[in-house]
């Protein structure tokens, strides 16, 4: 940012408007007397949340940069990873529980994998040639079908997967000065961080992992190095759906997954990507993570029935003013693909 | 680039509406099963012969009943042990060739079953298909108030007599002129019953002020208007009220608004897995607080998916929930068992839920009026006679909802004693009458 740019107002709005932010929430947490605690607790929680929202909106970013579509059906492969997973465990295989439960999520992203990648062949490839918006119509209707079929295999009663730690509905908790942690808090976090690791060294330094970076930088280009495309976008929904499973694993032992849970998830998955500036991986982790703490602070010092509302004012704000993500500067939103 | 980013906004739109059509509000009506009017030909006996070996009666014509519920969508888990329970009951009609009327003429009984799809709209279209094409006599639908409340203007316009299977008392009453909805009655039990045990409860235990969780849907509000109106009149105090999702994973807002606010013990109004996963919650953040929810967490779901979290959680509930442990001479507790046993045997041991026996009730209504029709009346002679009946004879009526005693004034007929008070011990509801407290 110049020395010039920094005069003109528009560049102080962000910074403004952010402190401006933090001193309504404390304002309005004052009013609730709400002492650090309330606090600490309410970020934790939604480091948590946030945690959960990029790892999805890993899987928008992935795909939007391979295809250059957004893909609604994101949501249904957190659901279906959890249903899964949850299924497979309480199958009557004649396991220990705790090998039981390592072999029901290496199950759930495997299975969730295998429908991304069915989803990609028999819906976005044969329309591969029509436009954008017609392939992101397709993801949204891919979405409700996955729910529609998971309601007939599932039902529509909510399950149960055991918490990591304790291989047990309660899991352990941690009280730390009066704020509370969960175990599976932990899990969420060393899951994700490994995922970024494994995701970092697949695009740096993997040859399949440079060839889907270049199809995301130019796929013309791409293509004319030997790199084939539509394997590429084979690969994309792949991890995506791995991706989302990922999510929707870690998460079932602090919810109860029902078939329905993949709407919002996947929604607030979006907005986190949308934040990210959606090209950009890193941007997807920060965004969920803002998206988390800035919804549960926000939901905290007000009512907290109005998470949803918030998410989703964020997401208008961005896309009326930063529609290029926040991690970007200048205002032209970024071509894909 | 302007060409991709239409379809984004394009598709948001479209999000946005998948997004409120999919949360509709789902209100759970806790309900419990049972029978039997003894003076009715009753559908309960579900006995063998079939009728048309019984060369004596004579066959008259074929009366039928509606029946809608929330088959599929988000009100399913309610609306498919209603439908199993219509089944049922047609099941045994058909077995038992129809409802003698009081001429002694055999009428069939034919049962005509839709899904509402949960959703308003869909609702409103069965129910005019049930009245314009099928002419049925009378209909028994809605799972959820939503869809209720939108199908009482239709059949009040159609003069079609009309039983509900959801909660709200606006689905009978007009809430702005307390005037009665002629045409509509409904069997469970209401969210201002349970707030009535709460406040006693509360009172019992000593609390004066009171926090109260409930889920954001048409079911959770009510819970909470509910408890406004009881508490304040026995003097309790609701210091700290919120909302949560269906969906919610995360409730540290909420928990911190609980710590802060100085409470002696929460009230939640929710169904399962909201209301489990909010009881966790509390466990981890206030543990020492008591924990009283409403009718809505009713079914052994509540319990498996909160774990040891949900121990020493109390509750109004309907007597189904512990029948085994009623005292022999409540006047439900036949009703009650029996409907358990046909039930388990009808769906090969499905789960027992309120939500069915609120079904039991409505159709049981329905089958008893038509017995009581006269030869020769046209349909919309049957129809205004059969809410005549159900107006003026489901009198000191026990069935699974409670003891119904239905006048002009109130078309459901119950009072706070329809429910009782249980507390989860051991990973089950068991029975935990005032004597205990």
């Amino acid at each position: 940012m110049s020395f010039t740019a920094l005069r003109s107002p528009r560049a102080w709005l962000g910074p403004l408007s952010v402190l401006a932010l933090i001193a309504v929430v404390f304002f309005l947490g004052e009013r609730m007397n709400f002492g650090p605690q309330q606090y600490m607790q309410l970020i934790l929680d939604g480091l948590r949340g946030g945690t959960i929202y990029a790892l999805i909106a890993m899987g928008f970013v992935t795909v939007f940069n391979v295809t250059g579509i957004i893909n609604f059906a994101q949501g249904a492969f957190v659901m279906l990873g959890a249903m899964l997973a949850v299924s497979i465990y309480d199958s009557s295989l004649p396991l220990m529980p705790a090998a039981k439960l390592v072999v029901a999520v290496i199950g759930g992203i495997a299975g969730t994998t295998l429908i991304g990648m069915l989803l990609e062949r028999l819906t976005i490839y044969p329309a591969r040639h029509s436009s954008p918006l017609t392939l992101i119509i397709i993801t949204v209707g891919a979405y409700i079908s996955m729910q529609g079929l998971a309601l007939i295999a599932w039902g529509a009663k909510p399950y149960v997967l055991p918490a990591f730690t304790t291989l047990d509905i309660a899991d352990k908790t941690f009280r730390i000065g009066g704020v509370v942690l969960k175990a599976q808090s932990l899990w969420i976090w060393g899951t994700t961080a490994l995922v970024l690791v494994g995701l970092a060294y697949f695009f740096e330094r993997t040859l399949t992992g440079k060839a889907l970076r270049a199809c995301a930088i130019n796929k013309r280009g791409a293509r004319l190095m030997g790199i084939s495309v539509n394997r590429m976008s084979l690969l994309a929904f792949a991890l995506a759906a791995a991706l989302g499973a990922i999510g929707g694993i870690v998460v079932a032992p602090t919810t109860r997954p029902t078939y329905d849970m993949g709407l919002v998830l996947g929604l607030k998955g979006f907005v986190a990507a949308i934040i990210g500036g959606l090209v950009s991986s890193p941007g997807a982790v920060i965004g969920g993570l803002l998206l988390g703490i800035l919804e549960n602070l926000a939901a905290g010092v007000t009512r907290s029935g109005m998470k949803d509302i918030y998410s989703f004012i964020v997401l208008i704000l961005v896309l009326l003013y930063r529609p290029q993500g926040i991690l970007r500067a200048g205002r032209k939103p970024v071509e894909a693909g | 680039m302007s060409r991709r980013f239409s379809a984004l906004i394009s598709l948001l739109v479209l999000a946005a509406m998948l997004l409120a059509a999919c949360a509709p509000s789902a209100t759970p009506e806790p309900a419990q099963p049972q029978p039997a009017e003894t003076e009715a030909p009753a559908p309960t006996e579900a006995p063998a012969a079939p009728a048309e070996t019984e060369p004596a009666a004579q066959v008259g014509s074929t009366y039928k009943i509606g029946f809608a519920s929330a088959i599929t969508g988000p009100g399913s888990s309610l609306g498919e042990p209603e439908r199993n329970t219509a089944e049922m009951i047609a099941d045994q009609l058909e077995a038992q060739g129809g409802v003698t009327g009081p001429d002694g003429v055999l009428h069939p009984v034919e049962v005509i079953i839709y899904d509402t799809e949960s959703n308003p709209d869909t609702a409103v279209s069965v129910v005019r298909r049930l009245i314009e094409e099928d002419e049925v006599q009378v209909i028994v639908a809605g799972s959820l108030s939503g869809n209720s409340l939108a199908i009482v203007p239709v059949v009040t316009e159609a003069e079609v007599p009309y039983i509900s299977m959801a909660s709200a008392r606006s689905i009978i009453q007009n809430p702005e002129t307390g005037e009665t909805n002629k045409w509509a009655f409904k069997t469970p039990q209401e969210n201002l019953h349970s707030a009535r045990w709460q406040a006693l409860y509360l009172e019992n235990i000593g609390v004066t002020k009171v926090c109260h969780l409930y889920e954001n849907t048409g079911y959770g509000k009510d819970t909470f208007n509910q408890a406004t109106a009881a508490f304040g009149e026995a003097g309790l105090e609701i210091v700290y009220s919120d909302t949560f999702e269906r969906t919610d994973t995360e409730f540290g807002g909420q928990m911190a608004g609980v710590q802060v606010a100085g409470c002696n013990a929460v009230v939640v109004g929710a169904i399962p897995p909201g209301a489990s996963n909010v009881t966790v919650a509390l466990r981890d953040f206030v543990p020492d607080l008591p924990v009283i929810h409403g009718h809505g967490t009713c079914n052994q779901a509540f319990i498996d998916l909160a774990g040891p979290a949900a121990e020493g959680v109390v509750s109004p509930c309907g007597r189904l929930l512990v029948v085994d442990m009623l005292p022999d001479d409540d006047p439900q507790k036949p009703v009650l068992q029996k409907y358990i046993q046909d039930y388990s045997e009808f769906t090969n041991g499905e789960p027992i839920s309120t939500f069915g026996g609120h079904a039991w009730d409505a159709m049981s209504w329905a089958v008893e009026a038509l017995a009581s029709l006269d030869e020769g009346m046209s349909l919309q002679e049957q129809r205004a006679a059969i809410r005549d009946y159900i107006e003026g004879n489901i009198k000191n009526w026990p069935g699974t909802g409670g003891v119904f005693n239905i006048t002009p004034d109130d078309h459901l007929g119950l009072d706070y004693e329809a429910l009782t008070f249980v507390k989860v011990e051991g990973g089950r509801w068991v029975y935990y009458p005032p004597e205990q407290w």
